[in-house]
């Protein structure tokens, strides 16, 4: 067993430890899934160890690294010949930072997990679940491996927003499945397309493979995907536009992207804070990781003519959602907003196409991954404490906890783009690369930059102005002494969580390298597959 | 200084850079138990030290490493020393370190020094650090980190309401200039490919043949990239009409407004404006000339009717930053640079005395239990009999500010508003207003800073008789000697040793720089002429108006004007703020409303659709089903009633029978 299973498989095993141990023992469970949680994030350290940069991954096997390949189901469907899955993973540069960020944020999401009471069994075995399962995306180069883990990770999300989950936890758990299941199950549609229309060179089978896919020359003449003289299509649009359109939904509605965000306000809202930290740390990005991987590599000549959209709704997203953040008078609601205007960013900055702005829109999405799981961890420490998350309920709670101001101020300056911290380097490239984009002619216009640039002009006006609503000034609260006692500076416990998050994004705010170096090669590769259709 | 001579200059300059930073961190660390603040004046004293050595000892050279590579694209981090980025690096450390000695005695006593420290040193790092950047994505990056650390400094008091507005202010309207800036990046960066301030702006460099790249950008753009810096260098140097955060943040403690938001950091645009003139073309230095000119105008405006004495500093500030910026428009940025050396000494000399004089009128205030702000001018007079050195120090700043003979601010001054003229003199027409509006700033320049010091320290005291029961004193020693030490730079000699003529100074000689317009000789003599007789003049004026009382201040609607700063606050909350919230609501509920609402509809419709199923199911498919068991059921009830044990009913029936079976076989 390779060390990529080993990383897959540790949280699953953790699941099965913890529904095997009884209920009187139900006190270890946060600590076996701690333990695991934290050998897992050492495993995927190592695998981060010993990536080798250089390796160009993306669309051929000998680019991968820690590739393990062997056959899972062979069926012989008869005349349609034999059916291929391969339980086939395998990591390179573009999986590898969001892999370390994964298990950093669990590490991170089961730490703030501390305090749960209810039912405690069901809880940490479903997140174990969803460990295994968000790995699994990561890894999986078999696409109907990527799919099933895909919809594996639906089920602990739905439950664990809507049991654990506050007041109308259960609207927003239906909300969330039935937006991602939307978009999944088309997704089903198009993969068994791609299926029949990609022959594996080798066996001349069939193939899930989702390398062969990318390569046009394993598409079988006359297939509904084909890539030579393809006549299909679906009311008009050219099927392998189809193709990309119905991918790209798929996991722009977990980016998410305006208009279909709105699940996204509503899951955060309701969830337990351990989840929120999961959802924008982790789960967006899978979103904006399935874009890369899927569909500007599988259908790169689709998505070089729908790329001026791609931009546009990459901007609208930027600033509708900096918009909705500063009319939020709810302060989760205001972060979850400034998700949507953040991942706003990645859009834009994969459909720049240009090494700098698909740069940008990964490292924008690993920056945003600890920001965001830092700022949902800090409302719940407010709402930990006294229930509420109002913004105008609170006023001079610098005075109050001094501590946690700093934090949080440091958090806001940095999701706002301030120099030093790791979302600076993530716009700035974004930005640039947009602007560079006309000059390489991937149809994205100049003005995208600086409309994009705008959306870094509002978050600064609605963190600062959060801040200053809620942080200096007099101290009154909506509750009085009563709220004045119960909040309380941060425990050793939180300020554990917190310290590392805000300290990965000053480190890779400083040293970009430890990201960049890790994605150079396949980046570059990225935007040479894709720019051979321009 | 042996061991200095055996270490390279540039690792001299990082250590100026990274002193400030270390005592950031030294105070970061130990945090409330750290109140001295030696440490960071310690680490701004060897910068000062360090920098005036490299300032006498340099000639021009660069380092760099790289930073991170983007596919092949490498970026670097390095730090550039030729004369302008020595004198600025010179002149920050310089007016930082008796600043940091005037902290010691004046932020003494409050209960969040630690962070005042702390804020002051990240200030000295990142300023200096821009100073000396080698290539321009760094330079942004310590552009933005001066804005957080004035952000902080700012709102350094923070339970004040209006603090926390000045603060949020302030750094949003950088924002809108760091936004220039970035875009600014964007077009060099597509243009060029790098960011290298040598290679870009050196004699020949690459911004002076923009047109003769391969995949060109269009003459357009490059007017872009000029006004995109150049909305950069507007908001950081308070240039109208993004010059509004600057008075507000005269919320910060006084030292703090010395030295960041009159000395160095407001100075920055210029610095960068002077960095990239090579890109600026003939559209955009007009563009930066009109602006220029109107702030200079309209912030001199402003001045002539404040009473906050830290407002009308301010406003100079803003005023005198317009002066520079007009000497960038004119394309005479050594001239520019010049003025933002000596402004630099007599502005922060200017704040540091006012501070001392709200110290004073401050600690009056708790003393006597009075109620009055302690910055008001109105409420101060004659003050120059209890505080007779900074009454002194004052004054001579003033001088300089006024540009008076035998100050560094007449030579730097007169630099630019003869430069300015002789410029308009080769353009010809309507140029001639650039000019002569300078001239009538000039004038009122010395009439705002002249009623400051006649309603400061001339006349009486207007709490004279509460006098008894609390003494004002003369600042102490920790305050005078910084401010002795600043008056010394506001004398000529420090500049120049012909206290007339500025081409000898040698801030001037060292650029070297070659006008595209004529020198015109008379020019030299009558403008300083004009501008020390103006001066005089509008003293006297001001020494009957507001000593003598000859006549009353009319407040008509200029007046208004003036002193409601040109309604411009009012006028953004009612055209941008109002409107950017009114967006945001209607977004959120276009959000809800619209596109949620079309998302729960349609799981109602959904619900409906599958209600409108159930019911089909039940009533007509089930109904059917149901209507084939009743026939069934009916039937054999039919039938079960025959079958009731009476013979004659199975007669009857098997009679019925038979005789329906004839029928049927007769009928068919």
């Amino acid at each position: 067993m390779g060390i990529l299973s080993i990383l897959l498989l540790l949280p699953l095993f953790a699941c099965l430890l913890i529904l095997a141990i009884p209920s009187s023992y139900r006190n270890s469970y946060k600590y076996i899934a701690l333990g695991f949680a934290f050998l897992q994030f050492l495993v995927s350290g190592y695998l981060y160890w010993q990536f080798d940069g250089s390796q160009t991954g993306i669309n051929s096997v000998s680019g991968y690294q820690f590739v393990e390949q062997l056959p899972w189901l062979r069926l012989d469907l008869g005349s349609l010949g034999q059916l291929e899955i391969d339980y086939f993973i395998g990591i390179d540069g573009i999986s590898m930072p969001l892999i370390l960020l994964s298990t950093i944020v669990m590490l991170m999401a089961i730490g703030a997990s501390w305090n749960i009471s209810k039912s405690l069994k069901g809880y940490f075995a479903l997140m174990m679940l969803l460990s295994t399962a968000i790995i699994g995306i990561f890894v999986a180069l078999d696409f109907f491996l990527f799919y099933i883990f895909y919809e594996v990770m639906l089920l602990p999300l739905y439950f664990l927003i809507g049991i654990w989950g506050g007041a109308r936890r259960e609207y927003a758990a239906i909300k969330f499945f039935i937006y991602t299941l939307f978009g999944s199950v088309f997704m089903l549609l198009v993969m068994v397309g791609l299926y029949f229309s990609v022959i594996n060179p080798d066996t001349g089978a069939h193939t899930f493979n989702m390398l062969h896919m990318m390569n046009p020359a394993n598409y079988v003449d006359g297939s509904f995907f084909a890539t030579a003289a393809n006549s299909f299509d679906v009311f008009g649009i050219p099927a392998r536009m189809v193709g990309f359109i119905i991918l790209f939904i798929a996991f722009a509605i977990k980016i998410p992207i305006v208009p279909l965000h709105t699940w996204l306000p509503d899951a955060h809202v309701e969830a337990p804070t351990p989840v929120s930290i999961i959802l924008a740390g982790i789960l967006l990005k899978i979103g904006g990781y399935g874009i890369i991987r899927i569909c500007y590599s599988v259908f790169p000549d689709a998505a070089v003519q729908a790329n001026w959209w791609i931009g546009l709704i990459g901007v609208v997203s930027i600033i509708y959602g900096a918009l909705n953040a500063l009319a939020q008078k709810d302060l989760k609601r205001m972060i979850a907003y400034s998700s949507v205007s953040h991942m706003g960013f990645v859009t834009l900055g994969i459909a720049s196409m240009t090494v700098e702005g698909i740069s940008g829109a990964m490292f924008q999405m690993v920056s945003h991954g600890f920001l965001s799981a830092a700022l949902f961890f800090m409302v719940g420490v407010i709402y930990d404490r006294v229930h509420d998350r109002y913004i105008y309920n609170f006023r001079g709670l610098a005075t109050l906890m001094p501590k946690f101001t700093a934090y949080l101020a440091i958090a806001f300056f940095a999701s706002l783009g301030l120099p030093g911290f790791s979302a600076f380097i993530g716009e700035a490239f974004v930005i640039i690369g947009t602007f560079n984009a006309e000059l390489v002619g991937t149809g994205i216009s100049r003005w995208m930059a600086l409309a994009g640039s705008i959306g870094i002009l509002l978050s600064a006006v609605y963190f600062l102005w959060t801040l200053q609503r809620m942080f200096f000034g007099q101290t009154r609260l909506k509750g009085g002494e009563e709220w004045a006692v119960a909040l309380t500076d941060l425990s050793k416990r939180e300020q554990l969580i917190l310290f590392p998050t805000i300290a990965l994004s000053l480190l890779l705010g400083i040293m970009p390298s430890l990201v960049f170096d890790q994605m150079n090669a396949a980046v570059v590769n990225l935007v040479a597959l894709v720019s051979t259709h321009l | 200084m042996d061991f200095l001579t055996n270490i390279s200059p540039i690792s001299c300059s990082l250590l100026v850079v990274l002193l400030p930073f270390l005592a950031f961190l030294y105070q970061a660390i130990v945090g409330r138990k750290a109140r001295s603040g030696n440490v960071s004046l310690v680490a701004i004293s060897l910068s000062a030290i360090l920098s005036i050595y490299l300032f006498w000892n340099q000639s021009p050279i660069e380092s760099n490493i790289e930073w991170f590579r983007i596919g092949d694209k490498r970026f670097f981090l390095g730090i550039l020393l030729n004369n302008t980025t020595l004198l600025m690096q010179a002149l920050v450390s310089i007016v930082a370190l008796p600043v940091h000695i005037y902290s010691k005695a004046y932020m003494k006593g409050d209960s969040g020094i630690h962070r005042y420290w702390m804020y002051l040193s990240l200030f000295c790092f990142a300023m200096l650090g821009l100073v000396v950047s080698s290539n321009l994505l760094q330079l942004y990056i310590f552009w933005e980190l001066v804005g957080f650390a004035s952000y902080l400094l700012i709102g350094f008091w923070f339970t004040k309401e209006s603090a926390a507005q000045a603060n949020k202010k302030a750094f949003i309207i950088n924002r809108i200039g760091d936004l220039g800036f970035l875009i600014g990046l964007a077009i060099v960066y597509a243009q060029f490919g790098t960011f290298n301030i040598v290679e870009l702006f050196a004699v020949n460099g690459l911004a002076e043949n923009w047109f003769s790249q391969v995949n060109s950008l269009s003459g357009t753009w490059l007017t872009v990239a000029g006004c995109a810096f150049f909305l950069g260098a507007m908001a950081k140097s308070a240039q109208f009409p993004l010059h509004v955060w600057l008075p507000d943040a005269m919320e910060g403690p006084t030292s703090v407004s010395s030295l960041i938001h009159a000395a160095t950091m407001v100075a920055a645009g210029v610095f960068l404006l002077a960095t990239v003139f090579p890109l600026l073309n003939e559209t955009v230095l007009l563009i930066i000339a009109i602006i220029g000119t109107t702030t200079a105008l309209l912030a001199a405006f402003f001045a002539l009717t404040q009473n906050d004495i830290k407002k009308i500093l301010a406003f100079s500030t803003i005023s005198q930053l317009g002066f520079m910026v007009v000497g960038i428009g004119i394309g005479a940025w050594d001239a520019a640079l010049f003025h933002l050396t000596t402004h630099a000494f007599f502005k922060c000399l200017l704040f540091l005395a006012a501070g001392a004089v709200i110290h004073e009128m401050a600690h009056f205030k708790h003393e006597t239990n009075l109620d009055f702000d302690p910055q008001d001018i109105n409420f101060m007079g004659g003050l120059k009999n209890y505080m007779p050195k900074t009454a002194l120090l004052m004054g001579i700043a003033s001088l300089a500010l006024a540009g008076f003979p035998l100050t560094s601010g007449f030579l730097s001054k007169d630099a630019l508003v003869i430069s300015t003229f002789e410029w308009a003199v080769a353009k010809g027409g309507l140029y001639y207003a650039f000019p002569i509006i300078l001239i009538a700033v000039s004038l009122m320049t010395s009439f705002y800073i002249g009623r400051l010091i006649l309603k400061t320290f001339f006349g009486d005291f207007a709490f004279a008789k509460n006098l008894k029961a609390a003494k004002i004193h003369e600042a102490s020693k920790t305050m005078i000697y910084p401010m002795a030490f600043l008056a010394l730079f506001c004398l000529f000699i420090v500049f120049s040793w012909n206290p007339i003529s500025y081409h000898l100074s040698w801030v001037l000689k060292e650029f070297n720089l070659t006008y595209t317009f004529e020198e015109i000789h008379s020019l030299h003599i009558l403008i300083p002429v004009i501008l020390t007789v103006g001066s005089l003049l509008m003293w006297w004026i001001g020494y009957q108006l507001y000593i003598q009382k000859k006549q009353q201040v009319k407040q008509n609607a200029l007046f208004r004007f003036s002193f409601n700063q040109g309604y411009l606050n009012e006028f953004y909350a009612k055209t941008i703020i109002k409107p950017t919230l009114l967006l945001a609501n209607f977004s959120y509920w276009f959000d809800r409303t619209i596109i949620d609402g079309l998302v729960d509809l349609l799981s109602k419709i959904t619900v409906a659709l599958s209600n409108l199923f159930a019911w089909v199911d039940k009533y007509i498919v089930d109904g059917i089903v149901n209507a084939f068991g009743s026939i069934a059921y009916g039937t054999g009830n039919l039938l079960r009633w025959v079958q009731n044990g009476r013979l004659q009913s199975y007669l009857g029936f098997a009679f019925t029978m038979v005789l329906l079976g004839l029928i049927y076989l007769i009928v068919i």
